[in-house]
């Protein structure tokens, strides 16, 4: 990309309103606001708003007018309602709610070191006391929606306490009435049918872990005994979908889900993975890069790599994903749908560690098995090497004292765009966020350094990818993004405030059972 | 510091912050015209982790922030690469707090509905709880203070009733210093 | 014994005073001050560790300090 020549242009104040900037191609280049509004230039209209000297009546001046880009007609009142929209979330309260219910695992993860135990260590499964009291603090919540999700370990090690965790929320929300879902992430090994009729009959909506094809899955994840712990999941999300189906479900809708961790081996198998996806049938992949919590710096070696080369793993991946759509097959990309929602609907879909300000603690809250609680997922991992930052307290500690506690204050500002450096001059400012807790680790401080920073890398090169995109305009193109925003609530998963929970007896005689 | 055990940082111009180190520590002096002190403060606990780190003012207009390695550090290298990560993050820190000044109004306003909306309203347990004796009042025309304090009056004495409320008051008071001591 | 000399525009006081009370199961202290500086003699109870009480000392008075918001 020929980058442009602001010398040439001149830049001055004149007719433009506040933007920011940023080059996306030749003859692209791309502005937006501070509600988040864009539109993409060529380099002489740039140059004409640049210079502040947008004619009136050009079609320049009414894209420029359309999208409250002109200081003139600057319309504070629709601007104000589009900010007020896009941060829905900021006083809402924690929703998401992670309970470890153990950190034992039957599989050995070549990432994960430090969050996981081996499966002799009773000793750090969470207690029937402690659960309750998990219970009893989520609930304290002040978020109407709240979302219990069960992780490891893996939880079904601890499968007890999932049942008590459900029947104890289920029994309490029917006099506290909030929109209660459970979710959970395993690694289905362990899964039986009577689990899973329970699960079912619970409406806990299930989630597994997939690396890719066969080979490359069971090479990161090591189950003993059977040693193939991609044939163990794949049965399984076999076994679930047809199960919704068979309880009546619409299985565009309800299937089970899959997460990525992207290591340096996945990245040249970029079509193998999302063809394993989409033969499990999947409709979404989540590209996550490997993160920098659980595991040991040799291991870091071996899979860490730089973010360029993830970023054309990225490119090609979703290249690929597009052509399929194009094909009829029903395939997004989870980054590109929370991106392209804030781009194109102007709305937030309230990914907690992509928003501004983050989710920690003020969306957020992580239960470890000891009970101790933390402002999210990744300080609970940060604990498990013996690194308490972001430990809030116990689930004897008020709730009050949990989400006022001085940690929360500090990541809240840390991860307001308007206090970062870089940030504040970026173009994706109104639809990015940072990580506290990966800043910390990465980087030393919860603020971090955007310029050197990993996560930012990542959500720049996907931001720059999609605006290639939309710059394109290619409406077949257009259309897939169209769908991939089009977020249709999965309403099953909701418990019904008042139902009484369904326990292992009445199982028996369930029809999922049969 | 000797000459001898100096290590060269001739990359780095003086101008802005002049460098010199030993095998083990490494000094920088900036202008604190371009680095605030509170740029300076956010930096260097950064490093405390990884460095001893002092800050001092060698002369009107500058800081020189002492970094020495917690580890042996015994490659050239690897101090210069201390000292290029400290001069970022001291660039970052500095722009941050401009930015925050700059957009504090903005930034409060979030934190503060974040909180809030997370904590919701207290309850009278929280509220029995709440610790008021904090000295939050900025009260600089005295308008808090009783009559007789702000102009040095000799107060009436108090009646013995109320004499009788204060030498009670006095004991719980006793003990907590007792117990913070 | 090792002498720091903390900047009193730099390093606040109280900080000074509360590390020293942290600090005092690993060193003795002596304390003076003059117009621009507090001085600290440190002399640690464990001379193998003496780098490592001096600098973690030092450390302590900085982190009390941007904890306190600086010097007040």
């Amino acid at each position: 990309m020929k980058p442009i020549n602001l010398a040439e242009i001149k830049p001055r104040p004149g007719t433009q309103a506040f933007f920011r900037w940023r080059q996306i191609g030749d003859d692209a280049i791309l502005i937006t606001n501070l509600e988040g509004n864009w539109l993409i230039l060529t380099v002489e209209e740039f140059t004409q708003f640049a210079r502040g000297e947008s004619t009136p009546d050009s079609p320049l001046h009414e894209r420029l007018l359309d999208k409250n880009f002109l200081r003139s007609n600057y319309d504070v009142q629709a601007a104000s309602e589009r900010v007020k929209a896009r941060k829905y979330f900021v006083h809402g309260g924690p929703l998401l709610h992670v309970m470890v219910v153990t950190l034992r695992c039957n599989e050995t993860c070549v990432y994960c070191h430090a969050s996981r135990a081996n499966m002799d260590q009773v000793d750090t499964d969470m207690s029937i006391e402690t659960a309750r009291k998990a219970v009893d603090l989520a609930l304290s919540s002040t978020n109407g929606f709240i979302t219990i999700e069960f992780q490891g370990g893996e939880p079904l090690v601890n499968f007890p306490v999932v049942k008590e965790i459900i029947e104890y929320a289920t029994e309490r929300n029917k006099e506290i009435q909030k929109r209660l879902e459970f979710t959970m992430v395993s690694n289905f090994a362990l899964l039986t049918e009577e689990k899973l009729a329970y699960l079912l009959a619970n409406k806990v909506q299930l989630c597994t872990s997939i690396d890719g094809p066969e080979e490359l899955h069971n090479a990161q994840r090591k189950l003993p005994v059977s040693h193939n712990a991609f044939q163990a999941a794949a049965g399984w999300i076999k076994r679930v979908n047809e199960a919704y189906i068979e309880i009546g479900l619409d299985p565009t809708l309800y299937h089970v889900e899959a997460l990525l961790t992207t290591t340096k081996a996945t990245l040249g198998k970029w079509k193998e993975v999302v063809d394993t996806y989409v033969g499990l049938g999947c409709k979404t992949i989540f590209l996550r890069p490997v993160d920098p919590f659980g595991f040991a710096e040799r291991a870091r070696l071996r899979l860490e790599y730089p973010r360029g080369e993830y970023l054309e793993f990225y490119r090609k991946s979703v290249d690929y994903m597009i052509e399929l759509n194009k094909q009829g097959v029903e395939i997004l990309e989870r980054y590109a749908a929370i991106f392209l929602t804030k781009m194109l609907r102007g709305e937030d879909p309230n990914f907690l560690d992509n928003r501004n300000p983050a989710g920690a603690g003020i969306g957020q809250l992580a239960y470890s098995y000891d009970g101790k609680v933390y402002s999210c997922d990744e300080g609970r991992m940060l604990a498990a090497t013996q690194d308490q930052t972001f430990c809030l307290g116990d689930v004897d500690t008020p709730y009050r004292k949990i989400v006022g506690h001085e940690t929360i204050r500090a990541m809240v500002i840390a991860t307001n765009l308007d206090q970062q450096p870089d940030c504040v001059n970026c173009a994706y400012n109104p639809y990015c966020g940072t990580n506290a807790a990966y800043n910390y680790k990465a980087q030393g401080s919860v603020f971090g350094r955007m310029r050197d920073n990993n996560v930012c890398a990542v959500h720049k090169g996907i931001q720059d990818y999609l605006f290639e995109k939309l710059a394109e305009n290619d409406p077949e193109v257009m259309a897939i993004f169209e769908r991939w925003t089009t977020i249709r609530p999965r309403e099953h998963f909701v418990q019904e405030p008042g139902r009484t929970p369904e326990l292992e007896s009445d199982l028996e005689a369930a029809p999922s059972e049969a | 510091m000797s000459s001898e055990n100096q290590t060269s940082f001739t990359d780095i111009p003086e101008a802005i912050a002049s460098v010199s180190g030993t095998d083990r520590s490494v000094s920088m002096t900036v202008d604190s015209e371009l680095y605030p002190l509170q740029a300076v403060y956010g930096a260097s606990y950064i490093f405390i982790d990884r460095c001893y780190v002092f800050i001092d003012r060698p002369a009107a207009g500058s800081y020189r922030i002492t970094l020495s390695a917690k580890e042996s550090v015994e490659e050239v290298e690897a101090l210069r690469r201390i000292v290029g990560e400290f001069a970022n993050e001291l660039l970052s820190c500095t722009w941050r707090h401009q930015v925050t000044q700059d957009n504090r109004v903005a930034i409060e306003t979030v934190t503060v509905q974040a909180i809030a909306g997370a904590m919701g309203e207290p309850s009278l347990d929280d509220l029995a709880d709440f610790d008021f004796t904090d000295e939050a009042l900025d009260d600089p025309l005295g308008i808090a203070q009783s009559w007789e304090e702000k102009h040095g009056r000799p107060s009436p004495g108090p009646s013995p009733e109320a004499k009788a409320e204060a030498d009670a008051d006095a004991e719980p008071k006793a003990d907590t210093e007792e117990a913070s001591a | 014994m090792t002498e720091l000399r903390f900047d009193r525009e730099v390093y606040a006081g109280e900080a000074i005073d509360e590390a020293v009370k942290t600090w005092s199961r690993f060193a003795d202290f002596a304390l003076s001050e003059t117009e621009a500086h507090w001085v600290v003699q440190v002399t640690p109870k464990h001379e193998a560790a003496a780098r490592q009480i001096v600098g973690e000392f030092g450390n302590f008075v900085l982190g009390l300090t941007v904890d306190r918001g600086g010097v007040s």
